[in-house]
């Protein structure tokens, strides 16, 4: 049964980075079909267009490499306990973790656990003085 | 491309020779990680913590494998474990439409390159790491199933998905690119 366009198109993505092969129904479909052709090209476009990308190098910030071999260094001391990559990323970790939601409400919930301790110490003082002046009358 | 006998001397101990590494590799490893974390702090962080993982593993590597390869599977594995901190990564196997960043724009430097930097950080998080992993970085879709966690078979469909939409972006289609 001969395959129709749907069938085609939804196996191109994969297709177009198998390599040669036993002519098929896939192959003879594609062979007379320019529609489902033409989209084979633009997959094989975008794949030379991704792989062309790798050629494209950004440019880090200019201290990275120096701070990057200054970590090296460290790491390679004997000794050593903690490089400076190592507080960074514990630095963004803290940070991550202080803006998730579970941090606000373990933040919260310790604020209001201090405040309710805060209160109930003054209280209890506030008791014991009043007793204590009541006890020297 | 790094010397072998560069790789065998920083392997051996030598620390000029990996610092060398360092120098020749070091927008190539930036690049990688900030097409993956889609942040530039963030891609450095990560690009120093594979310098790091590098120097200290580099003894486990096999000089027979290629040195770049190997060099991409520790960045990406750095990138994806920033993702998963971040909480950004999401599960892997589902294809739920993620938060997505959007890279700054002074980085590129073509036409071509960024049009198609702007599709790919339009992809989910999930897809668009391995897209670019395989794709642009040629690693095979065991490796970044190895560096994922996932099976080979989701690194797949992950592709195959990634691919559609990319090129359903490219060809003006970006209003589907939401769907699942």
């Amino acid at each position: 049964m001969p395959v129709r366009c749907e069938q085609v198109r939804e196996l191109l993505p994969e297709y177009v980075d198998l390599g040669p092969r036993p002519a098929g129904e896939v192959e003879r479909h594609l062979a007379s079909c320019s529609s489902c052709g033409a989209e084979l090209a633009g997959y094989q476009r975008l794949l030379n267009s991704l792989e062309d990308l790798r050629a494209v190098e950004l440019e880090p910030a200019p201290e990275f490499l120096d701070r990057t071999l200054e970590a090296v260094r460290q790491a390679n001391e004997p000794g050593r306990v903690l490089s400076l990559a190592d507080f960074r990323v514990a630095r963004q970790r803290l940070a991550q973790a202080v803006r998730s939601p579970r941090a606000g409400y373990a933040v919260a919930s310790i604020t209001g656990a201090a405040v309710g301790a805060t209160a109930i110490a003054l209280l209890w003082w506030r008791l014991a003085r009043r007793a204590v002046s009541h006890g020297a009358l | 491309m790094v010397s072998r006998d560069l790789v065998a001397s920083a392997k051996a101990g030598d620390q000029a020779a990996f610092e060398e590494v360092v120098r020749e590799t070091h927008r190539r490893v930036y690049s990688l990680a900030y097409r993956l974390v889609g942040d530039r702090a963030e891609a450095e962080d990560v690009a120093q913590e594979a310098y790091l993982r590098m120097f200290r593993g580099l003894a486990s590597f096999r000089e027979e494998a290629r040195f770049e390869t190997w060099m991409y599977r520790i960045v990406a594995n750095c990138a994806v474990s920033a993702l998963r901190r971040r909480g950004r990564f999401g599960d892997i196997v589902s294809d739920e439409e993620l938060e997505v960043p959007t890279p700054e724009q002074p980085e590129q430097r073509s036409a071509d390159s960024d049009e198609l930097s702007r599709a790919l950080a339009m992809l989910p998080e999930g897809q668009r790491v391995v897209v670019i992993l395989k794709d642009v970085y040629g690693l095979s879709c065991r490796e970044i199933g190895d560096e994922l966690g996932v099976g080979e078979g989701a690194v797949k469909v992950r592709l195959h998905r990634a691919r559609k939409r990319l090129a359903d972006i490219l060809t003006g289609g970006s209003d589907r690119a939401g769907e699942v």
